[in-house]
Formats: C-alpha cells, sequence, structure tokens
C-alpha cells in the first residue's frame, strides 16, 4: 500500500518535471526562431543604412556649362552639368577609352549630375575651381564594396566590369571611396535604382492609410461596440450579430482587398492606388477587432459600476457616458492601436486595390498615389538586383520598429490609465 | 429541542451536555431532599451527614453549568429556542442550587434536634416534603420531556404546598406551646418547615422556567398562594 | 393587513411575484416595511430575500428576463406601474451594495454625482455643502476631509462601504436598501456601518438584507425571514430571534437548517 503510494507520488513529480521540461523548450524554441529571424534580418539589412560615396574632383569649369562670371541663381539652376559631370567621371582614367569611359560613368548613379549641381548652388564661390565632390557610387559597386557581391565570377555573369572594378580598386587605395549613412534611404521615393530607392513613399503611404483607417473604423466600432454592449436586447438577431462579427474577425485579408477593388474602385469610383482606398479597405478588416476589443473592456468594467449609477437615479445613457465607456477606454484604445499595428502589416488587400503600383513620388495627401511598407517589401523582394536584397532587410526593420513603438504605446495606455477597482 | 439536529455538532453535544447536567443536578437534589426528610422521620443521623456532605457536589454543579452556560453564549450566540435553553439552565441551576442548600440546612437542624418527637408533627412534615418531594421530580421530569401542561401543573400546586406548610406549623406551634423545654427543637422545626417550603418555592421557580423554555412565554399574573401563613418567616 | 397604531407604513408589498425566466424566484410576497425602522431580510442563499430587496427600486429591470407582478406600494404609489419613473424613484429609494463600489474617481465626484445628475445643487457651494454634509452624515468626514480630490479607490474597504452610504444619502432618499453591506467588512468597520444604520434610520427607512443573523439582531426592529422564495415570517426582531412562531424560522436562527 505504502509502497503503491510512494510509486505512485514519484510519478506525479517526473511527470510535473516532464512538463515543465516541455514547456521550457517550448520557450527555447520560440525564442529561438525569433532570435533566428531577427539575426537574418539584421545582418542582412543593417548594410542598407550605409551607402558608397565616391570622391570625385570636379572642375566646375564656367564656359563648359555656359555660364558667365557671376552667374545669378536661375543661371546656376539652368546650367548644363552634364558636361563637367561627365568630364569628372572620365577624368578618372584620363587613357580610357570610348567603351571604357560608358563604363566609368555607369560607377555611379545617374543622379551624379544633380549631385554635382546642388554643390555648386550651396557654394556658387567654387565657380571655375576643383573641388572634390561625393558621387552616389553604384548600386553595384556600393555591394561590391560592402563585400557583399562576388568578385570571383567570370566577369560576363558579373555586373561590374574588370575595368570598373581596376578603377574602383585605384579609388579605395587613394582613399577616394567612402561609406556614409544613408539618408536618402528615409528621404528618397522608390526608385528602380537600388542606391536611390528609399522609403519615404511608403512610409507616408502607409501613415496615411493608418489615419483614414482610424478615422473611419474607431468611431464605428466604438459606437457599435457599445450599442451591442450595452443597449442591445439579448435575443437571437443580436446573438447572430455578434456571431457574424466574429466570423468578420476571421475573414482573410485578401477577402476585404476584394471588397475595396470591387466597391470602391469599381463603384464609387474612387482614386486608385491611393491611401484613402487602402485605409477605407484597411478600416473593414480592423473594425470586427476593435469591435471585439471594445466590448472586452466594456464586459472588463465591474458590473457594480453600472450598478452603482443605476441605483443612484442614472439613466442608462448616462451609466454608459459618465462611467461605463470612460473606464473602457484604455482598454478600447489598446485594442484599436493593436489593430491598427496589424492593418499596418497588412500586404494582401493593398496589392488588391493597386497599392502595388510603382510611385516614385512622396504622396502630400490620402489622395495621392503612395506605396505602403509591407508592400514596399513586396515589391523590393520581386526585383532583381543584388541591392534590393538588403534594402528589403532594412524595410523590415522599419516596419517592425513602427510596430513595436505602437505595441509598446498600447501597453503603456492600457497600463497607465487601466482603473483599478478593488 | 427542535426536531432538526444542529448543523455544528459540537453546538449540539454541548447543548445536551448542558441539558444533562441540569438532569444530573435535580436528580442529587431530589436524593438530599428526600434524604433529609427521611433523617427527620426516621431519626436518621448518617442521612444527614450524608446530605451535609453532598451539597457540595450540587455546588460543584452550578459552577459548571454557568460555566457552560457563559461558554455557550460567547462562543456560540444562541438563538431563540437555544437561547432559551441555555438562560433556564442558568437560572434553573441556581434554583437547584439553592434546594440543596435548604436541605442542607435541614439536616444540620435534623443533627440537632431530639430523638422523639410527637407522631402528629412528624406526620404534618410528612405531608407537607412528600408534596415538596413529588413535584420536584414531577417539574425535572418536565424538564426532560419539555412538557409546559406538567410545568403549569406544578406552577398551581403551589398552593396546597403552602396550605400543607401552614398546618405543619400550626403544628410546630402547638408543639412549642406544649412545654418549655420544647423551645429549642421546636424553633429548628419550624426552620425546617419553612425550608421545606421554600424548596417548594424554588420548585414552583424551576416550573417557571420549564415553561417559559418550552413555550416562550412568561407565565403570567402572582403566584397561586395558599391561606396567609400564621407565622411569618424571615420575609 | 396587518395594522400598526405606532409607526407609519413606507412601503408596502402585496402579492409579489418575481420570475426568473420560467423560474419562478418569490412566491405571493406580503409585507409591509415601517417608516423610520430597519428591517431585516434574512434567510439562506437563494431564498429570495436579495430579490425582493431589488424589487423595491426596480434594479431588476436590468435583467432582461426578471419579471416582476404584484403591487409595490410606495407612497401611495404603485411603482410597478407603467407610469412610475424609475429615474425619480430610485432617486427617492438609494441602495448600497455587497461590495463596496465607489466610482474610480475622486470622492468629491463620488459624492457630487447624485446631486450633480439630479440637479440639486445651483452652485459650487451648496455642491460643497452637500458633499459635506453626506460625508458627516456617513462618519467619514474627519477621516477623508483633507483629501476629498484623491480616488475613493484608495480607501479602506470599510471606508468605501461608508463613501458609498454618504453617495447614497446625497440625493437624501426616503428609503435606503442595503445589500449585505458589511459581507466584505472585517468585524471594527462592521460595527462602524451598524452604528451609522441606527443613526440613519432617524431620517431614513431602512432594509436591509444580511447573512448574518446577529446582525439582523442588532440593527433590527424588524426581521422578515425568506425560504425557497417565500416570505416564512415577519415581526419584531426580539420575537424573532427570542421565540419564532415558525418551526423553519427556528431551524434556521438557530443553525439547524437542511
Amino acid at each position: 500500500m505504502n509502497k503503491n503510494k510512494e510509486k505512485l507520488l514519484a510519478k506525479r513529480y517526473s511527470s510535473e518535471k516532464r512538463f515543465q521540461f516541455l514547456g521550457k523548450s517550448a520557450i527555447f524554441m520560440a525564442l529561438l526562431f525569433l532570435a533566428i529571424f531577427i539575426f537574418k534580418i539584421f545582418s542582412t539589412g543593417y548594410t542598407a543604412f550605409q551607402k558608397t560615396w565616391l570622391i570625385v574632383p570636379v572642375n566646375f569649369d564656367a564656359e563648359t556649362m555656359y555660364l558667365d562670371a557671376n552667374p545669378s541663381k536661375e543661371d546656376l539652376e539652368d546650367a548644363d552639368y552634364f558636361e563637367i559631370s561627365l568630364q569628372s567621371m572620365f577624368n578618372l582614367d584620363k587613357n580610357a577609352n570610348e567603351k571604357q569611359q560608358n563604363e566609368l560613368k555607369k560607377m555611379v548613379s545617374y543622379f551624379f549630375e544633380r549631385e554635382i549641381k546642388q554643390e555648386l548652388i550651396n557654394d556658387p564661390s567654387l565657380l571655375g575651381k576643383t573641388k572634390d565632390v561625393y558621387i552616389t557610387a553604384s548600386d553595384d559597386l556600393d555591394q561590391v564594396f560592402k563585400g557583399n557581391y562576388p568578385r570571383d565570377l567570370p566577369e560576363n555573369q558579373r555586373r561590374v566590369t574588370d575595368y570598373q572594378l581596376k578603377i574602383f580598386d585605384q579609388l579605395v587605395e587613394q582613399g577616394k571611396v567612402e561609406s556614409k549613412f544613408n539618408l536618402s534611404f528615409f528621404t528618397y521615393p522608390d526608385s528602380r535604382e537600388a542606391e536611390l530607392a528609399g522609403i519615404a513613399s511608403s512610409f507616408m503611404g502607409s501613415i496615411f492609410s493608418i489615419l483614414v483607417c482610424l478615422a473611419i473604423a474607431f468611431p464605428v466600432a466604438v459606437l457599435a461596440a457599445i450599442y451591442l454592449e450595452e443597449f442591445a436586447p439579448k435575443n437571437r438577431f443580436t446573438d447572430f450579430i455578434e456571431v457574424n462579427i466574429n466570423n468578420l474577425a476571421a475573414v482573410p485579408s485578401i477577402v476585404f482587398g476584394l471588397l475595396g477593388l470591387g466597391i470602391l474602385l469599381a463603384v464609387f469610383q474612387l482614386p486608385r492606388s491611393t491611401p484613402l482606398v487602402g485605409g477605407i479597405t484597411l478600416s473593414l478588416m480592423t473594425l470586427p477587432t476593435i469591435i471585439i476589443a471594445c466590448r472586452a473592456s466594456l464586459k472588463a468594467v465591474p458590473p457594480s459600476i453600472r450598478e452603482a449609477a443605476l441605483a443612484m437615479g442614472a439613466s442608462r445613457m448616462q451609466t454608459t457616458m459618465h462611467h461605463t465607456v470612460p473606464l473602457s477606454m484604455p482598454g478600447t484604445l489598446s485594442g484599436t492601436i493593436i489593430g491598427l499595428a496589424q492593418a499596418l502589416g497588412e500586404t494582401a488587400p493593398l496589392i488588391l486595390i493597386g497599392m502595388v503600383a510603382f510611385v516614385n513620388t512622396i504622396p502630400g495627401s490620402p489622395m495621392d498615389p503612395a506605396a505602403s511598407l509591407p508592400v514596399q517589401i513586396y515589391i523590393w523582394a520581386e526585383s532583381a538586383e543584388r541591392g534590393f536584397v538588403e534594402k528589403v532587410s532594412a524595410c523590415i526593420m522599419v516596419l517592425l520598429g513602427f510596430l513595436i513603438v505602437m505595441n509598446l504605446f498600447a501597453q503603456i495606455i492600457r497600463h497607465k490609465f487601466e482603473k483599478k477597482w478593488s | 429541542m427542535s426536531e432538526a439536529p444542529h448543523t455544528v455538532k459540537s453546538y449540539e453535544e454541548e447543548l445536551k451536555n448542558l441539558n444533562s447536567n441540569i438532569i444530573k443536578m435535580g436528580g442529587f437534589c431530589e436524593e438530599a431532599l428526600g434524604k433529609a426528610v427521611q433523617a427527620i422521620t426516621m431519626r436518621n443521623s448518617d442521612h444527614a451527614e450524608s446530605v451535609i456532605k453532598d451539597d457540595e457536589k450540587i455546588d460543584k454543579f452550578e459552577t459548571l453549568i454557568e460555566q457552560q452556560v457563559v461558554n455557550l453564549i460567547a462562543l456560540r450566540q444562541p438563538m431563540a429556542i437555544d437561547l432559551r435553553e441555555t438562560v433556564t439552565a442558568l437560572k434553573i441551576s441556581s434554583d437547584l442550587e439553592r434546594i440543596g442548600d435548604l436541605a442542607k440546612n435541614i439536616s444540620k437542624r435534623t443533627l440537632l434536634l431530639n430523638e422523639n418527637l410527637p407522631k402528629n408533627l412528624v406526620d404534618a412534615l410528612v405531608r407537607v416534603s412528600s408534596d415538596v418531594q413529588k413535584q420536584l421530580k414531577s417539574i425535572l421530569d418536565a424538564y426532560l420531556d419539555r412538557s409546559s401542561s406538567v410545568a403549569m401543573n406544578v406552577w398551581e400546586s403551589d398552593e396546597k404546598t403552602d396550605d400543607l406548610t401552614n398546618l405543619c406549623m400550626q403544628e410546630v406551634i402547638k408543639y412549642l406551646k406544649e412545654n418549655e423545654k420544647n423551645l429549642d427543637d421546636g424553633t429548628h422545626l419550624l426552620f425546617v418547615t419553612k425550608n421545606i417550603e421554600r424548596i417548594g418555592d424554588h420548585t414552583t421557580n424551576v416550573a417557571e422556567q420549564v415553561y417559559y423554555l418550552v413555550t416562550g412565554k412568561y407565565l403570567e399574573g402572582d403566584r397561586p398562594k395558599g391561606t396567609e401563613p400564621i407565622v411569618t418567616g424571615e420575609k | 393587513m396587518r395594522k400598526n397604531g405606532v409607526n407609519m407604513i413606507k412601503i408596502s408589498a402585496k402579492n409579489v411575484d418575481v420570475f426568473y425566466g420560467k423560474k419562478q424566484a418569490l412566491f405571493n410576497i406580503n409585507l409591509d416595511i415601517e417608516e423610520n425602522q430597519v428591517t431585516a431580510l434574512i434567510g439562506p442563499s437563494g431564498c429570495g430575500k436579495s430579490t425582493f430587496l431589488r424589487c423595491l427600486n426596480r434594479m431588476n429591470d436590468v435583467i432582461d428576463i426578471c419579471k416582476v407582478q404584484g403591487e409595490i406600494v410606495i407612497n401611495d404609489f404603485n411603482i410597478n406601474d407603467k407610469g412610475c419613473d424609475v429615474v425619480r424613484l430610485r432617486e427617492k429609494i438609494g441602495m448600497v451594495f455587497q461590495k463596496p463600489n465607489p466610482f474610480p474617481k475622486t470622492l468629491y465626484e463620488n459624492i457630487s454625482y447624485g446631486p450633480t445628475i439630479h440637479g440639486m445643487a445651483q452652485s459650487k457651494q451648496e455642491m460643497d455643502e452637500i458633499v459635506e454634509t453626506s460625508l458627516k452624515k456617513a462618519a467619514l468626514w474627519e477621516e477623508v476631509k483633507d483629501r476629498l480630490h484623491e480616488p475613493g479607490t484608495g480607501l479602506s474597504g470599510g471606508q468605501q462601504q461608508r463613501l458609498c452610504i454618504a453617495r447614497a444619502i446625497s440625493v437624501q432618499p426616503e428609503v435606503i436598501l442595503m445589500d449585505e453591506p458589511c459581507s466584505a467588512l472585517d468585524p471594527i468597520a462592521t460595527a462602524q456601518i451598524e452604528e451609522l444604520i441606527d443613526e440613519l434610520k432617524k431620517e431614513h427607512t431602512i432594509i436591509i438584507v444580511t447573512h448574518s443573523m446577529a446582525q439582523a439582531a442588532r440593527v433590527s426592529q424588524r426581521t422578515g425571514f425568506f425560504h425557497l422564495g417565500e416570505l416564512i415570517e415577519h415581526g419584531s426582531t426580539d420575537k424573532i430571534f427570542k421565540n419564532p412562531d415558525n418551526i423553519k424560522t427556528q431551524d434556521y436562527i438557530t443553525g439547524r437548517f437542511g
């Protein structure tokens, strides 16, 4: 009898230990996956925040630019910089033949002319002098410099020619190649050229979409939730509505995209590819999330508070507006933020309503065409150029950072404003 | 007591224990009274001495019951029937203790009495004492059976006891008048008679308590009195 | 109906039946509540005493499936009539709940809420007075007068319950319903509330539901015993606790039930 008992006890303890071990290893696995994911993203993405610059001496020769000695501002704007820009590149190798000169030109981004122009506009006294100017290197050289590009491939399989590599190595030796923080990644819109591509347009697109989504989804969802929770009679019809709100939350997001495409674009003729349409579509998706969060936090308000107010002679409306709703706001808001964070990461419906289009301008309002961060990731991930690989990771990092900040904000709201009731 | 037992068994037991202590104490009082009366009528000084000795037991019972009652009130907060049970136990026990004291007093006086007493005097004493004994017995039974009607009977028969006491008193006074030598014995006998009568009074008190215990009501009106006593006692 | 020569009848319940859906919770309750007296309702859990209490200020309206039949007459007015305005009824009949439930707002706002929604104060000064007198009547003023603008949830349990009582009396109700007001409190806080109840009965009629028979015995003048949805016995408290007529009442108060 006693032995049996001891055996049983040992069994119970060992099963508990086993369970704890399994639980711990599950957590370990989850953390491991997360760590691998983050490591992968960061290790490929961090280089995108650096940009390679070639330092090229430029001779701001007034004659070549058809300028007189004291040009006005307009003159400087209108001057022809192409020739001096080209010359400064050709000067890197005075003996280059025509084919090589063409290769020299391709060592920098097609923006080089504008960079040289900006230099002179910033300092007109440079006219007639020679100065070292920072010029954005082409994405291929950028990758070479960052060590992401294999040099040992045969030349015909590379996008960088042997000649370009030779000149580049010379420049590196002379200390004429520099790596600096890539500000343009944040300030430039998307571009076909990896070295010039930035997230400004998609970032603004995301912001506008989220604002539209918030402006539509929040009031509608909160009103619906308050009515359902506090006023609607509990009968089969409201049960039916409740079930369907939960169903709505489970609908795949692409279906909402089709809805946006079929109704917002086709029927209401709203402008394609705009954050307005994107935001409305996302708001449909976010609506059930906010309703559910708001109802949950209304439910969490203890009935004793409602009873207290009712017993004081407050009407139902007063009870709801004076007590229940203010008390449920922290939960509702954090639920809303989490819903918005979900919407922020949504890709499929936005692709369907055309926010996948290539947009190389920064949108100024929700009515301008724009991309969004996750769609931008999708676009870049599809691109062939090696330079976009790190951009994808960098963009993911920005998106993750955005989401983390939003979730943090939700947590802070929840903890700071949640009332403690005894 | 009510039909259903208490949810808390130890409470139930405490009340039962209190109850049985009252019964036991009543039994000792009955025995003391019986022996005290026998000591006079049968001139048995052994009985008298044992009554004097055993009074201590009755006193101890009173203390015990008092403690139990205080404990019950402090720890159980009895209500309704239980409250009446507890409170009446306290009062009955103090009446019984007085009965014990009076029996002891009778016995003490018995030891001082002469061997030979007139028969008619003894007969009168026997009449009153056996009446009181009968009442004490029936009220203790009534307590055990929770019978309000028996309690009422006992209460009403106090009248008869008073009459018998008066008759007995008259016999004693006659005896006193016979001879100056009878002064000592006569005085003792007066007190013995009075004591028996007072035992009867205490029995009536117990009857009142039993009635209250069972019905929750007080026996109203003056207690029935017999003819006014010729010889007044201490009161 | 029982006549009472000394005390006015404040509330008179006649043939009150309550149903939760198909289940009947109260059966034909007839009970008169006397003015300026404390009436205690006792009985085992689920006996319907709280349900009856909540009929008196129609708090059962909140429960969809709850249906009340019969007459409850307060000031010659049947509150189960269709014409009865619940908001005004509850202004006249305050309620204190089992668990202290102050609003998660400041002490001042807790008290001023009722007078505000009923428009009882014309100025800030008047409101200050109402808050002060309510807190004084609830014997809480001395303890909290320096922190009126701190949250009410920061008080101890007993103080919170007294705050709730102060909140209830801020609108000067004629009747105060108390649903086990001390069940979450320690004995000292309980004693303070009981003392308060004794004071309040001078101006208000009080009906208290309690599980503690000792408390019912201490605070009330009249007691009603409910069992399985029926009012088994009601009468003066000392009669009920010394010598009840009904054997069920006796079994319950002596702890022999079931």
